[in-house]
């Protein structure tokens, strides 16, 4: 089996007239933490919903471990371990912590709900509807809906959004230290450098839908384009 | 999902586990046996007639209460499905096409069997647009039964008389008044702990994730529209039961029964009870109609005045009677 | 067969006042006014009033009047109070509004059902195409087209019509750019159920009055707006007449279709664009 877990080949999506991904690759090894960082309006959000199922690609495919999952529906794409969490806090609000985690769970074979409680401080919380808690509250339960059943393939939409900076830091502690040891794929978007040089092995620069670079964290600080089109203000 | 269904479900009790699970089931114990001693508590037939007709519409608004509950949906057709439960059982029954229990199967699971159908087509729809649609539905069988002469005189409505026997006893029992108002109480305290029940199953839970956030349950890996469909499947056998024991007990079906003005009383009920709560329609019905029925001289007024009831309680009070009552017992409790 | 199709055009262009009344109220409120069918039915026992007295003409003007009214006093205060909640809960609102008009109606004229006067001037028939079609049926139509020619202009040319046309776009970005939306919905609410009055007088000769006149009609007002398009005045229109031909064959030969399709091409828009009517908007 090849050690790719995620790829997208030649990824394209219009909206109308404005071409949003232009005929975009990405391969991502099987454990890696892959960054993903471009200006506003890049693309990058329309990737992670292109990959995930949540937008049509009007032309290319999408691999989750060596198969076809282009036509797969986002109900389809989780049974084959792609999971995903959301730019904008995409929770159960009416239920609470605890019942939400468990929906999550039955729904890949009763997995343990406890272990991601724990990890993202969550346990306290497991009687309160979701509607109730802090926002970073929220933004954490959003995350540990995805981890529910050590998905293998991670996508994740800035999740560290909105949280401060000491927050995100932990979050991203907290990431990475699971995708170590459960040996998951991530594809981060973030716009938050500091975060993205943290954790990430590898990052892909998108600008205008298309590609601009890929690398080590050191390889795209010192890319020219790169920094010219990007992180000349950010880095 | 629809903000004021949130506002319906924010404090839905959420009961721990198997003792709560115990709990319920000994209240409903407790609430059937307590029915079979209504026949002797109620003052007399006619008591005991009426409290059977505010079983029937308490029957209906739970069915209403109960979709809007778990589907997050506003209902104006679950007439459509009493409806067709009276229409099969009567029409069956009086044209003697099969035996008297398989009329019943046929009233109860036909209406099932087309909401499961209905709610897989219209899963997608909501708000505003489902009120319209459910509307439509009931409007449209309506409007058949009104002119299907050859069914069951249209307009005029039929009467039929209740086969012999039925499961073995005797089926002219049904209308007698002690008879029937333990059976609608009995079949009503089983449907409610029933419903509660699958609240808090696995399903019934989906449901309510599904309810409240549909995008997000099919990214956790959820087929959406199968679940939704199960809960329309639902709603729509309880309508049912109202309808089979309301055409039952009086022995007479007319299209009336399929009009949307049905559907939005019984929607009415299950607001002012509070649709939240599992009871709060059925308790929401009965106090509406023993009012209606306190207010005699005022009958003639009685629609505006369910109409004005309606209009204050949606804006002064989302969650109902039940809510308010839930909301002062918590307050109380806190001090 | 020509006769049929004319039919089928008088009854669309009833629906057609109504539906466009459903549109302009959705388009500056976000409401689906349940309670249209009832100002309908409400218009035609005002009008009633007036013509039995002799004055046919003065009836529809009273009417009118008194519908904009009750419109414009039904936006002051309903509307304008739940703007910020879900559309549900003025639905729950309209539907009680409902109930409160038909009991209102059944105290003041009673259950009994009522006829409408025709007018002496619009009674009688003419010839088309061989044969006799009642004069006051072309009139429906004519009111049906000049409002419909009307509408169009309004919103075309007149500013208030361009105001209109934002605001039924999007209401915030309208009144960011100083139009006063509370204001416009004064004005649109209340044509929308004078309109509605209109529809009811219109129709009054054509139909028994009674206080449950207003259900029927409504159902179908809800299905041409849904199959329009809620944000569409051309396609209210469209769909209108397509209606009125569906119902119209009903009455002459299938009486099925005509109960099962409109509702069943409702059902097929609703599940084709679920966004149905919020997509229109977009």
């Amino acid at each position: 089996m090849s050690d790719i877990a995620l790829q997208g080949i030649g990824l394209t999506r219009r909206f109308g007239g404005f071409i949003a991904l232009d005929k975009v690759d990405i391969a991502v090894k099987r454990g890696e933490i892959r960054g993903l960082i471009g200006p506003n309006g890049a693309g990058k959000s329309t990737l992670i919903d292109v990959l995930s199922g949540r937008a049509k690609n009007r032309a290319g495919r999408v691999l989750i471990n060596g198969e076809d999952v282009s036509g797969l529906t986002p109900q389809q794409r989780r049974k084959r371990g792609m999971a995903r969490s959301f730019q904008r806090t995409n929770i159960f609000p009416d239920l609470t912590v605890e019942q939400q985690l468990r929906v999550a769970s039955w729904a890949v074979a009763d997995a343990d709900i406890a272990e991601v409680m724990d990890e993202l401080h969550l346990a306290g919380l497991a009687d309160f509807p979701a509607a109730q808690i802090s926002y970073g509250d929220q933004r954490r339960l959003d995350l540990a809906l995805a981890l529910v059943g050590r998905p293998s393939v991670l996508l994740l939409d800035e999740p560290a959004a909105g949280l401060t900076t000491e927050e995100s830091f932990t979050l991203a502690r907290i990431l990475r230290d699971l995708a170590n040891r459960w040996n998951v794929t991530v594809l981060l978007v973030e716009h938050d450098m500091q975060v993205v040089f943290s954790i990430c092995d590898r990052i892909s620069v998108l600008h205008l839908g298309r590609q601009l670079g890929e690398g080590t964290c050191a390889e795209v600080r010192a890319n020219p384009t790169v920094v010219a089109a990007y992180l000349g203000t950010e880095a | 999902m629809s903000t004021l269904a949130h506002d319906a479900v924010r404090y839905a009790k959420k009961p721990r586990g198997t003792s709560a699970t115990a709990v319920l089931l000994l209240a409903g114990a407790v609430a059937l046996l307590a029915g079979f001693a209504l026949p002797w508590i109620a003052p007399s037939k006619l008591a005991m007639s009426l409290f059977a007709q505010a079983l029937f519409d308490a029957l209906l608004a739970t069915s209403v209460g109960f979709l809007f509950l778990q589907n997050g949906r506003v209902s104006f057709g679950q007439a459509a499905f009493s409806g067709l439960g009276s229409y099969a059982f009567g029409v069956l029954v009086a044209r003697n096409l099969v035996g008297a229990e398989a009329a019943l199967l046929v009233a109860l699971l036909l209406p099932t069997a087309l909401a499961f159908l209905l709610g897989l087509v219209i899963a997608r729809v909501s708000g505003v647009a489902h009120a319209m649609l459910t509307l439509a539905v009931g409007q449209a069988l309506y409007e058949v039964a009104f002119r299907w002469r050859e069914l069951a005189k249209g307009d005029d409505g039929m009467s039929f008389d209740l086969p012999a026997r039925i499961f073995g006893v005797s089926a002219r029992g049904l209308q007698d008044p002690a008879v029937m108002v333990v059976l609608a109480w009995s079949i009503l305290v089983i449907v409610l702990v029933g419903l509660a029940l699958f609240a808090r199953s696995r399903t019934g839970m989906v449901a309510a994730a599904i309810r409240d956030n549909e995008e997000r349950a099919r990214f956790l890996g959820y087929s959406t529209t199968l679940p939704r469909a199960l809960v329309y499947a639902i709603a729509a056998f309880v309508a049912a039961l109202a309808g089979v024991l309301q055409a039952s007990y009086n022995g007479y079906i007319a299209p009336q029964m399929f009009h949307w003005t049905v559907s939005g009383f019984a929607l009415i009920m299950a607001i002012i009870g509070g649709a939240k709560f599992i009871i709060g329609p059925a308790v929401g019905a009965v106090a509406l109609f023993y009012i209606k029925d306190f207010a005699g001289q005022v009958a003639e007024y009685w629609p505006a005045i369910v109409g004005g009831a309606l209009v204050i309680v949606t804006l002064t009070m989302p969650q109902g009677i039940i809510g308010l009552a839930d909301l002062l017992w918590r307050r109380s409790a806190r001090r | 067969m020509l006769i049929q199709v004319l039919n089928g055009v008088v009854y669309g262009g009833l629906l057609y006042l109504l539906a466009v009344g459903l549109v302009l109220i959705f388009g500056l409120r976000e409401v689906v006014n349940f309670a249209h069918g009832a100002l309908f039915m409400v218009g035609a026992y005002i009008g009633f009033s007036v013509a039995a007295a002799g004055y046919w003409w003065g009836g529809l003007v009273v009417s009118v009047v008194a519908m904009a009214i009750v419109g414009c006093a039904l936006d002051a205060t309903v509307f304008r109070a739940l703007r910020r909640q879900d559309p549900m809960v003025t639905v729950l609102v309209t539907f009680g509004l409902l109930l409160i008009l038909e009991t209102f109606v059944t105290a003041v004229w009673g259950k009994a059902y009522l006829r409408y006067p025709m007018p002496a001037l619009l009674s009688g028939t003419v010839n088309i195409a061989g044969s006799p079609f009642p004069v006051y049926r072309l009139f429906v139509i004519a009111v049906a087209v000049v409002v419909a020619l009307s509408l169009t202009a309004w919103l075309r040319f007149t500013r208030i019509g361009l105001y209109v046309r934002a605001a039924s776009t999007d209401a915030r970005v309208a009144s960011i750019q100083g139009v006063n939306v509370d204001r416009l919905s004064l004005i649109v609410v209340g044509l929308g159920t004078a309109l509605a009055g209109l529809s009811g007088v219109v129709a009054g000769p054509l139909l028994t009055l009674s206080p449950t006149m207003g259900n029927y009609i409504l159902i179908d007002s809800f299905i041409v707006v849904v199959i329009g398009g809620l944000g569409s005045f051309a396609g209210a229109f469209v769909a209108a007449i397509l209606i009125g031909q569906i119902h119209n064959l009903g009455a002459i030969c299938l009486p099925w279709a005509a109960t099962i399709l409109p509702f069943l091409l409702m059902v097929g828009i609703l599940i084709w664009r679920p966004a149905g009517l919020a997509g229109s908007r977009a």
